[in-house]
């Protein structure tokens, strides 16, 4: 079709200027540079909002309209400078949303169908007017297509200078505005019945989006600029919980991805600029689901691992007092703990298996025979262990007893699980939600809770006794 | 009438309907006092509606409704309202303390941002719903009572003169119950009128001083013993709940006591 990029000879050319490798900067280079960076932040900022209102699509829809304003604005002046184009661009990009809004009230069509069919009408006749500006062959006409994938080489310092206003007048809107625009996108029920005029906020909120949509088109095109609105928050979401933060980050991380774009394109002449920044962008949305602390997928995966190694650590501990008694006078063996701690489950023995060394490396358990002479520690275990898998084990061998460090910690565990159940029974205030798998001590946690009659409690009764171990 | 006899709320022939389905069916009502008041229905009744319908949120087919005699546009400010929790992401990234604070916007008005006098009203009624300790915490991380709360206290900060709530007590384990209804009752107390959508008819009889009874159509209102006999409650509920008639003895026993 006519995605021929290397015949852009549309507005004055900067390829050459920038050199093939892209490196000696020039003064329009850096202008360029510098309007691309504006654009980028500007469009991360508006697109958090988008997306804290949970209108991610709304600027695919604008964007896709762009084309059919750039070809009708051609159509109709004759003129192919950049703020004609883009006036024509942000005319059919409003009106877009404009269609997206009374679909979404009059036809009773749900959100993702309504955008589904703006975005196709808009893009198939913005394809079809610029495919027969093109074939027609009008004077001037190449530097149309390069809306469809951004190129940012042809522009001038002047164009640069534009983006770059529009991009700041975006930012200072979403500052000013960021009061009511949090306060609708968090709960837009209480905003209407505070009087707020959500209707209206929201009006102002897309078309805030489409301008910066516009504004991006060089930089991305229209089929690509929407991922420079919906990427960059989505990333910045992982790494803060606060709006604030999340606004910035959004900004750098467009601004990052955008200028990445831009250079890597004038890397070889005729690159497009559009699938570069969005594939930065995706660079830096795909490293922040790594390895963003908390939400991020190494981050839960290391802790759950980590909660899982604590839990077992505890299970097992708790088995090994179960097989001692209360005085550790008598013996274990690792096998029957593990058996009790863990079942026949494959990844719960091997936790369990490797949390019994670290119980071994910590000192909380020993060897039995370090005990000079006196009881067979491992006899008693001996024979749970027959009767639990139903074979002799091998007498003798592997036995083992808690150290008196790890008696104390053991006692202490089992005191705890104990005066949870009690605090979770008597339902202590906010008792359920200080209950971690940590297992603190609740008289820490729990301000002004009386234990002692609890404790009681649990020593004369010691109900499901299987449970506290 | 004059402006003091005014009823503090009215609802005069409300009709709501999705279609040609009523989903409200000319509820006249008026509360002339300050109280703690209770719309009780079953589900599907129409009560998160009629808050809805007051507060201009969803259409009318007919009738109106007045504040302290006015319609709501100009009292706006006296008026707060605690939509259902359900109705937002809790995954948003804000803080209890900026929740709160949202408390504090209708009286801002454009633009202005919450300064330090909005930032001790929100700790204040941080404190008075016992979550003055959660300030800083991601709305995320609270249990499903304590956001709740951070409603509640949201509410507190609109500094209004009668309260809608919308469902404040679903899903909120005992504890959190007692809280929120101790807050509700202390707003009472304060001379403010309290309307609470609720669906627990055992500790609708212990809390409420008056109640209203709605399913479609208002079927009683008045004194709660006066209004949960099991007449009333047979006539709401018709069909809907099989141990009706115990649930109505049980009611009528424990009668809030004066």
């Amino acid at each position: 079709m006519m995605i021929d990029l290397g015949t852009s000879a549309a507005w004055t050319p900067l390829v050459a200027a920038a050199g093939p490798a892209g490196l000696a900067m020039t003064y329009n280079t850096l202008v360029v540079l510098a309007g691309v960076a504006a654009v980028g932040f500007a469009a991360g900022v508006a697109g958090t909002l988008a997306l804290l209102r949970r209108r991610p699509l709304v600027g695919d829809a604008a964007a896709h309209a762009t084309l059919l304003g750039v070809g009708t604005a051609f159509l109709l002046t004759g003129r192919r400078d950049l703020p004609t184009l883009l006036a024509g661009a942000l005319v059919s990009a409003v009106a877009a949303v404009g269609v997206l809004v009374l679909l979404r009230r009059i036809a009773r069509t749900r959100d993702d169908a309504a955008t589904a069919i703006v975005i196709g009408v808009s893009f198939g006749a913005g394809l079809a007017v610029v495919a027969g500006i093109t074939a027609r062959g009008l004077p001037g006409s190449a530097g149309l297509e390069q809306f469809l994938l951004g190129h940012t080489a042809a522009l001038t310092a002047r164009d640069a200078l534009l983006l770059a206003a529009a991009s700041l007048g975006v930012v200072v809107l979403v500052a000013v505005a960021l009061k009511e625009a949090v306060l609708v996108a968090f709960d837009a029920a209480f905003a209407a019945a505070s009087g707020w005029p959500v209707g209206l906020i929201d009006a102002a909120l897309v078309s805030l989006v489409a301008l910066m949509v516009v504004v991006g088109l060089p930089a991305a095109g229209a089929v690509l600029v929407t991922a420079l609105v919906v990427i960059p928050p989505v990333a910045a979401r992982q790494w803060t919980n606060r709006v604030g933060p999340m606004l910035l980050l959004a900004g750098l991380f467009g601004l990052a991805a955008a200028v990445a774009g831009v250079l890597l394109s004038t890397l070889r002449p005729g690159l497009a600029t559009g699938p570069l920044v969005v594939l930065a962008a995706a660079a830096i949305c795909f490293v922040s689901f790594v390895v963003a602390p908390e939400r991020g997928w190494l981050a839960r995966r290391l802790g759950e691992a980590d909660r899982r190694r604590r839990w077992t650590r505890g299970r097992v501990l708790g088995e090994c007092f179960a097989l001692c008694g209360d005085d550790a006078a008598t013996g274990f063996e690792r096998a029957l703990v593990i058996d009790r701690a863990a079942g026949d489950s494959g990844s719960l023995r091997r936790d369990a298996g490797r949390a019994w060394h670290q119980l071994v490396r910590e000192g909380v358990l020993e060897r039995a025979t370090l005990r000079a002479g006196g009881r067979d520690f491992g006899q008693e275990s001996v024979a749970r262990g027959a009767a639990v898998r139903g074979a002799m084990p091998q007498a003798g061998r592997d036995r083992w007893r808690l150290s008196s460090a790890g008696l104390v910690q053991a006692r202490e565990r089992r005191r705890r699980i104990g005066a949870w159940r009690d605090v979770l029974d008597a339902a202590v205030e906010n008792g359920r939600d200080a209950l971690t798998l940590d297992l603190p001590a609740p008289e820490e946690v729990l301000e002004g809770v009386v234990l002692a009659p609890l404790a009681a409690a649990w020593q004369s009764a010691p109900r499901a006794a299987e449970d506290t171990r | 009438m004059t402006a003091a006899a005014a009823p503090i709320l009215e609802f005069h022939d409300v009709t709501v309907a999705y279609g040609r389905r009523p989903v409200l069916w000319n509820i006249d009502l008026a509360i002339a006092e300050p109280c703690l008041f209770g719309v009780i229905g079953p589900n599907g009744a129409g009560k998160s509606t009629l808050l809805k319908a007051a507060l201009g949120l969803v259409p009318v087919v007919g009738g109106y409704v007045r504040y302290f005699g006015a319609p709501l546009a100009g009292v706006r400010g006296r008026v707060g309202y605690v939509p259902q929790r359900e109705t937002v992401d809790w995954d948003f990234p804000v803080s209890v303390m900026d929740v709160v604070l949202m408390g504090t916007y209708g009286r801002l008005g454009w633009l202005r941002r919450p300064g330090r006098r909005e930032r001790e009203l929100a700790r204040r009624c941080l404190d008075r719903v016992g979550l003055g300790d959660l300030a800083e915490r991601q709305i995320g991380r609270l249990s499903g009572g304590q956001q709740q709360r951070v409603f509640l206290a949201r509410a507190l900060a609109q500094e209004a003169d009668l309260y809608l709530f919308d469902e404040p007590l679903a899903g909120v384990d005992v504890r959190s119950q007692e809280h929120i209804f101790q807050v509700l009752a202390a707003i009472r107390d304060e001379g403010k009128l309290v309307v609470v959508v609720h669906h627990d008819l055992r500790t609708a009889a212990e809390w409420f001083d008056r109640v209203a009874l709605i399913d479609m159509r208002l079927v009683a209102t008045g004194p709660t013993a006066d209004v949960l006999t099991p007449d009333n409650l047979r006539r709401t509920y018709a069909g809907r709940v099989e141990l009706l008639e115990e649930l109505g003895r049980a009611v009528a026993e424990r009668g809030r006591t004066p």
